[in-house]
């Protein structure tokens, strides 16, 4: 099916996850040919299945779908795998679990929540606010170039303009609420209504979900609210989160994109300032009229070459803010595990221990000082309780995100390091499913610095960027560099570091794709 | 409390260069200024006779406070390249090369000179601290930067019998071209440089050899009239050249409070030591931009009419809209003109180049005058002499 | 009864805000009150003589941020105020070493370089960008915040403003501007340093008066707030109010009464009376009245609405958001008495860099740590503190050849953390010994004799702060400098501009933008918009932009 490399493709883009699919595919069906490169031999990046055990087939890192955007998977022809919406359950230590869907709040044995009313109104103020944010997301942010008195940026700022007017339409009152929480921190909104309890908890533990913050950090409320930006929902995939990637791969091929996998790209070629091609590792040559590339900013600049960049880019993108904070632990279980005081559709759940926000801002203090939670946020979720196709002879598997662990372990990440993660993750998860331990079969554990390795990611961070005020918008992925167009002509970043930023949502390989087709690139 | 160490206490205020025992001794005017942390004299004796030693005999002034970096390593030329916006690979080894250096938006952070010594050895030597830029410019390079402004001391002999004095001084540099640069006896390096575009050389010392060196070209020195001189002297006959001085003519842009006060080469009348045909450069891209966009400034050379300093002064057109000011302005004792350097504002200087007036105040005992004088844009060096580019120079 | 009787405006405490407010209303020919609970002026700007022969500014206790043209208008130097520049600082660590900083710029490149060579042109940098945003800041202390939700055109030319000044920055500024703003002090300074030591000494200032670590986002902000004051138009530059900070309110009291203004001390205010919707005078704890259709509360917001006024005269959404306000104790104080200067054995003899700020915390982690001590309700076990002898330059501090030490503290809690139940109540002689122990403790490790030179100390916990001065949990800044407590958030969305939901009444503390730092900004601010409601805007100095 491939071309023969000596024809010049319209774009290259390096590498096959989400973003870069979505790049690929926006290209493609504007009729350019396009060439995705993988270097690992499957698609997908952090949205893959693995088989990690005879007959159990695991989501290897992200495993639920938040922001999955509509507007987008339609533009791209994207078929989206079926999948189940999931309530939340934040479990607590004395058995009152809570039980969250939507603006929906219960007790888990079905009791009416004390909070429930208080819930629901903050879950309409923030998703009437991140609707609004939302909005920005699908947009370029807003060239500075001019100045603020320039014609041209006046017209870039016409996207804010709509926001603002979009504030102007939600009234004084809310609009003074939106401007004041915006930077705030999610720690004093929550507790500001709510007791320091499991619900808070929860609340508390989305804010800072992937993040180097805890909920007292300020720029919290902003994270709490980019999550709302599609409705908030959370969902399961059928087939696993591999059939998410499936389908962006599909809507590529279907729109005539090569995906080649098994060979990375070594090298970005550079002539007279503009991205014409790339080298592959194994020396052969792919040319271009343009190249995209949805690894990590900095290392999308070092695939070109540093000597490519001002001093000051270089500068910036070196002190880009990229520490992980999650690891991954799947384990499989030799059969479905009782938690306690969960029914079996609970139990299918996602499953929260944040027992207060006081825990969650607790379990962030040791990793920034290099060392793991010793009562870590987990996030865990048994895709196979809803799915049973993912296992065999009623083998589950539990798939858990736990935070807060340090991408760089002062120490480092020793097999005994590795060991006391997973204990610490089993004696966590124990507490509220007693015996779970002796269910299980195999396990393993991805610390951020595996993720990395394994995916690119720089520093094992799901966003490639930490989602920072100062790290978002026009400050995305740097400052100056936040308009997808990287420095070098046709030479372009569509990755999860380039705005909006992280989730599997290919949003930003979409507007990135976007950008070069408007920069007159391939005109 | 055993293992408490006890710190050294850094020096407070200026400290000496390796040649101020010899300064301190010639220093009749007692006039010192403070030059990168040390003391650096303005004026020895009297500035008209240290001005007409620089321009008929010989001089020697300290550079030693100047900053100085080495870089070595694979790749330094790469390195190099990347900060300077000319091609250091058309300066070939053994040769000094005149450079700006800019920051992504074009903006000048310093000119200096490069020193070649290979294509894996450089010497950058310039005005403004410069250490953490080039620790930035080569991040990513393999490439060692040393600083070597405390460890090298500089001596700068210029004047028409300057080559005649280092003769005498038992050092042969009678081939050595303008702008060449060679070590002409172990750890002595000499680079056929200067800032009066006169004859003139540069010595350059490891610091424990200084005043060796001082003294041989002192005693080799008598019979050719050299004296020592002043910051002030220099600065007259560097006016006389046209040759541009930091935070005087040019703000380095590390140092503006307003990043929008920096300037571009371009705008400082250095079109040529940009080569964009080189690969990028630091600065390249917003170069180029203006190139397509056009300068906002101009630097230019004029002759003020009349015999009055015009140092500061504003420029109008038509005498009526300030379009600029003179950031250097002497009167000339040799051309005999009252000379200035001058930035004006695009398209002033550009394409409108004539009904140029300065707006001179002058104070006489007491009494303040000002009136508005003619403006006449130059484009040679107010001084040039074919002694200054002679090979074999002449005697004197 | 008490006495009663009628003015054209009330202030309601005496501290340098609202002492600036009573001022400038005075001079435009009011007939104003100020009402002070304690028996003397200054509420937070104080000398006082709490052992014989020393005098102790004993809470704030250095002076930059106090505006120029203030000072001018007022003429307080007529009235005593001399501000002197200190010189330099230093951190010193556990073995022996230390970082100076110099006012001598040569020196201070050789003391940088001397920990290390690549941290002397970061330092440039750095003090470039701080500099730089401070000079964009500047301009918005002297004027209201503007109010983004509104059309009026007052806040449209105010928005004008920001706008024109945001302008003069350039593409890339704004950038980095917007990026500061957002960005913690921590992240800031390991982008430009190496030296952990260095690092640590510039730190403090991001996180001094607030309830934030040396990493939380936002503390670059409260960095530039402690750089953005000047003497003399030195930017950055900090200095001694000669006789201690009482000397800044007793000259803005005696300039106060030259004005014609009267001050009644020795009670508080019990309640704020309204009727109908207006403001219409105080009752104070004593029994006495008094009556005046404008009312200036210098206290802060939530002991103006929650403690000091009846709850059915305000909106509820307005109560709930005076109740959300952040408001935290997060340091505490030592005043210490000395019988001689004590010796710091690392320093050389005689460094001059020893008349300024003095430390001992050498890594950014050890400040984060000490922050996280804080959230749990405990004083920092390994404290930050800024610690000054003014005496060294102030003779007056001190009898002859005795000296005066401040020492403020960072972390120290206002519900302190005594097993597990965590109430300002917990503070007591005990409570109060052991945490200046752990005080002493750390300064020993720069100073190992400073116990044996004590001649007297004051101990100060957030809740003996609030407790005498009035500060709600001993906040020094009236309320957190967070960014949603900014500007026009600043101190309640929508009444960001000195006003009240209550006619006629103004608050006019640091609660009120642009906060809190012994600026007299709002207490200045507050005058202006008070003397333009009622008609009299022109008699207000216009400020310089």
């Amino acid at each position: 099916m491939s071309k023969p490399s000596d024809l010049t493709y319209d774009a290259v883009v390096i590498g096959a996850g989400h973003n870069g699919l979505a790049a690929a595919t926006t290209l493609a069906r504007q009729g350019k040919s396009v060439c995705v490169i993988e270097s690992r031999d499957g698609i997908g990046g952090m949205a893959r299945n693995a088989a990690i055990a005879p007959g159990v087939v695991a989501p290897k890192m992200a495993h639920l779908l938040y922001n999955l955007n509509p507007k987008t998977l339609k533009e791209l022809g994207i078929t989206a795998p079926k999948s189940v919406s999931l309530p939340t359950v934040s479990l607590a230590d004395d058995g009152r679990h809570v039980v969250i869907q939507g603006d929906l709040v219960i007790y888990a044995d079905g009791s009416a929540h004390p909070e429930a009313a208080t819930f629901a109104a903050l879950h309409k103020r923030l998703t009437k606010f991140a609707a609004l944010l939302g909005q920005m997301s699908l947009k370029t942010p807003p060239s500075l170039a001019g100045g603020l008195m320039d014609m041209a940026t006046l017209q870039e700022l016409a996207g804010l303009a709509k926001l603002g007017i979009g504030l102007k339409r939600m009234g004084k009152k809310d609009m003074r609420e939106f401007l004041r929480i915006l930077l705030s921190n999610a720690y004093d909104l929550i507790l500001d209504d709510f007791a320091d309890a499991p619900l808070a908890g929860m609340l508390a533990a989305d804010a800072v979900r992937g993040a180097y913050a805890g909920p007292r950090s300020p720029g919290t409320v902003f994270s709490m609210m980019y999550r709302l930006g599609n409705g908030g929902d959370v969902r399961l995939p059928m087939g696993g989160m591999g059939a998410v990637a499936d389908a962006f791969a599909n809507a590529a091929k279907l729109a005539g994109c090569d995906i080649r996998t098994g060979c990375g790209v070594a090298q970005v070629i550079v002539e007279n300032d503009t991205a014409r091609g790339v080298i592959l590792a194994d020396g052969s040559v792919i040319n271009a009229r343009s190249v995209l590339s949805s690894i990590g900013a900095f290392q999308t600049m070092q695939m070109a070459g540093v000597q490519h960049y001002d001093t000051e880019a270089v500068r910036r993108l070196r002190n880009l803010r990229n520490k992980g904070t999650v690891a991954k632990v799947n384990l499989v279980l030799s059969g479905a595990p009782d938690f306690v005081g969960l029914d079996a559709k609970l139990t299918a759940g996602r499953l929260l221990i944040a027992t207060s926000a006081t825990y969650v801002e607790r379990a962030f203090n040791p990793v920034k000082y290099g060392d793991m939670s010793n009562a870590p946020v987990i996030e865990a979720v048994i895709p196979s309780l809803s799915d049973p196709s993912l296992c065999s002879d009623g083998q589950h598997i539990l798939s858990a995100n736990v935070q807060y662990v340090p991408y760089a372990l002062a120490g480092g990440w020793t097999p005994a390091a590795r060991q006391k993660l997973l204990e610490l993750t089993l004696d966590r998860l124990e507490v509220y499913a007693p015996g779970l331990g002796r269910l299980v079969t195999h396990s393993e554990v991805l610390t951020p610095l595996d993720i990395e390795t394994q995916t690119g990611a720089p520093g094992g961070h799901w966003h490639h960027a930490e989602m920072g005020i100062d790290q978002i918008l026009t400050l995305r992925p740097v400052n100056g560099m936040a308009r997808y167009g990287f420095g070098i002509a046709g030479y372009y970043l569509c990755g999860a570091s380039a705005h909006p930023g992280g989730d599997v949502m290919g949003t930003a390989g979409r507007n990135a794709a976007r950008q070069l087709l408007k920069d007159g690139v391939l005109a | 409390m055993s293992a408490k160490i006890k710190a050294a206490a850094v020096p407070m205020g200026l400290i000496e260069t390796p040649f101020y025992p010899r300064l301190a001794a010639l220093s009749r005017a007692k006039s010192w200024i403070g030059w990168a942390g040390y003391i650096s004299p303005l004026v020895l004796d009297t500035v008209e006779f240290e001005y007409f030693a620089i321009r008929n005999q010989a001089t020697l002034f300290d550079i030693s406070p100047m900053h100085k970096y080495r870089i070595t390593g694979p790749d330094a030329l790469a390195v190099v390249n990347r900060l300077i916006t000319r091609d250091i690979r058309k300066v070939r080894d053994g040769r000094v090369g005149y450079a700006m250096w800019c920051d992504e938006d074009g903006m000048l952070i310093d000119d200096g000179t490069v020193f070649r010594f290979s294509q894996t050895d450089f010497r950058l030597c310039c005005q403004e601290p410069m250490y953490g830029w080039l620790m930035d410019v080569a991040w990513g390079f393999d490439v060692v930067v040393e600083d070597e402004s405390d460890s090298i001391a500089a001596l700068s002999l210029q004047g028409p019998t300057s080559y005649s004095v280092l003769k005498d001084a038992g050092l042969d540099v009678a081939e050595m071209k303008p702008f060449d640069w060679r070590e002409v006896e172990p750890d002595l390096w000499i680079s056929r440089t200067g800032f009066t575009g006169d004859l003139g050389y540069e010595i350059w010392v490891p610091r424990d050899h200084a005043l060796a060196i001082w003294d041989r070209l002192w005693a080799a020195g008598a019979d050719w009239g050299l004296r020592a001189i002043g910051g002030q002297a220099l600065n007259m006959v560097r006016i006389e050249a046209g040759y541009i001085a930091a935070g005087v003519d040019f703000q380095p842009v590390h140092a503006v409070m307003r990043l929008h006060r920096g300037r571009t080469p371009m705008e400082l009348g250095f079109d040529r030591t940009v080569a964009f045909d080189k690969g990028h450069f630091n600065g390249r891209r917003a170069l180029l931009a203006q190139q397509d966009a056009g300068q906002r400034f101009a630097l230019v050379k004029i002759d003020i009419g009349g015999f009055k300093p015009a140092d500061g002064a504003l420029i109008y057109h038509r005498k009526r809209t300030e379009v600029g000011h003179v950031t250097s302005g002497i009167w000339s004792p040799t051309a005999k003109r009252n000379i200035a350097l001058a930035e004006l504002k695009a398209p002033f200087g550009i394409s409108v180049t004539t009904d140029l007036w300065a707006d001179v105040y002058v104070h006489e005992e007491g009494v303040w005058r000002h009136k508005m004088v003619a403006v006449v844009i130059e484009t040679k060096p107010f001084f040039a002499n074919t002694r200054a580019r002679a090979t074999p120079p002449r005697a004197f | 009864m008490g006495k009663h009787s009628s003015y054209d405006a009330i202030v309601a405490g005496a501290g340098h805000n609202g002492l600036t407010t009573a001022c400038y209303l005075a001079k435009a020919g009011l007939k104003v009150l100020v009402v002070e609970k304690n028996d003397w002026i200054g509420g937070a700007a104080v000398s006082r003589s709490l052992h014989d022969g020393w005098t102790y500014s004993n809470c704030s206790y250095v002076c930059s941020l106090l505006r120029r043209e203030i000072v001018r208008d007022l003429e307080l130097p007529r009235f005593g105020l001399q501000v002197i520049p200190y010189e330099g600082g230093a951190s010193f660590t556990k073995d022996g070493d230390y970082f100076a900083y110099m006012s001598d710029h040569d020196a201070l490149r050789r003391e940088i370089a001397r920990h290390s060579s690549k941290d002397v042109d970061a330092y440039e940098r750095f003090s470039q960008t701080v500099i730089r945003q401070c000079r964009f800041i500047r301009p918005f202390l002297l004027r209201n915040a503007p109010d983004p939700t509104s059309l009026k055109p007052r806040d449209i030319s105010e928005l004008l403003f920001l706008v024109k000044q945001a302008h003069g920055l350039g593409a890339k500024e704004l950038g980095e501007t917007l990026r500061f703003w957002s960005m913690s002090i921590g992240d800031f300074l390991d982008e430009h340093f190496e030296t952990d030591l260095i690092k640590t000494h510039i730190a403090g200032a991001g996180i001094i008066g607030t309830g934030l670590g040396v990493y939380s986002p936002g503390t670059a902000y409260v960095l530039l707030h402690h750089y953005m004051g000047d003497v003399d138009g030195a930017i950055g530059a900090w200095g001694f109010a000669r006789g201690g900070m009482g000397a800044i309110s007793n000259a803005l009291g005696a300039a106060f009464e030259e004005a014609g203004g009267e001050i009644v001390m020795g009670s508080g205010v019990d309640k704020f009376l309204v009727k109908g919707g207006k403001a219409v005078g105080v009752a104070l704890e004593n029994g006495d009245t008094y009556y005046a259709p404008i009312i200036a509360s210098n206290m802060d917001v939530k002991r103006t609405f929650l403690k000091h006024m009846d709850q059915g005269v305000l909106p509820a959404d307005f109560t709930k958001a005076v109740e959300r306000f952040k408001i935290r104790g997060s340091s505490g104080k030592l005043n210490i008495a000395l019988d001689s200067l004590p010796k710091f054995p690392a320093a050389p003899e005689g460094a001059t860099f020893m008349r300024g700020d003095l430390h001992c915390s050498a890594s950014l982690n050890e400040l984060e740590r000490a922050y996280d001590d804080w959230k749990e309700g405990y004083w920092s076990k390994d404290p930050y503190f800024d610690l000054l002898i003014p005496s060294q330059i102030d003779p007056t501090m001190a009898p002859q050849g005795k000296h005066m030490m401040t020492v403020f503290v960072q972390y120290a809690p206002y519900d302190l953390n005594v097993d597990g139940v965590r109430s300002g109540e917990n503070w007591n002689d005990a409570t109060r010994k052991a945490f200046a122990d752990c005080v002493f403790d750390k300064i020993e490790q720069g100073c190992p004799d400073i116990r044996k030179h004590v001649v007297h100390a004051e101990v100060r916990s957030p809740w003996d702060i609030e407790n005498e001065v009035g500060l709600t949990e001993g906040n020094i800044f009236q309320g957190e400098l967070t960014f949603d407590q900014l500007l026009f958030n600043r101190p309640i969305p929508g009444y960001a501009q000195y006003d009240t939901p209550i006619d006629g009444m103004y608050i006019v503390g640091s609660s009120a933008h642009p906060g809190g730092g012994v600026m007299a900004a709002p207490g200045a601010n507050a005058a202006r918009e008070i003397l333009r409601t009622i008609g009299k805007g022109k008699l207000m100095p216009k400020f310089a932009a």
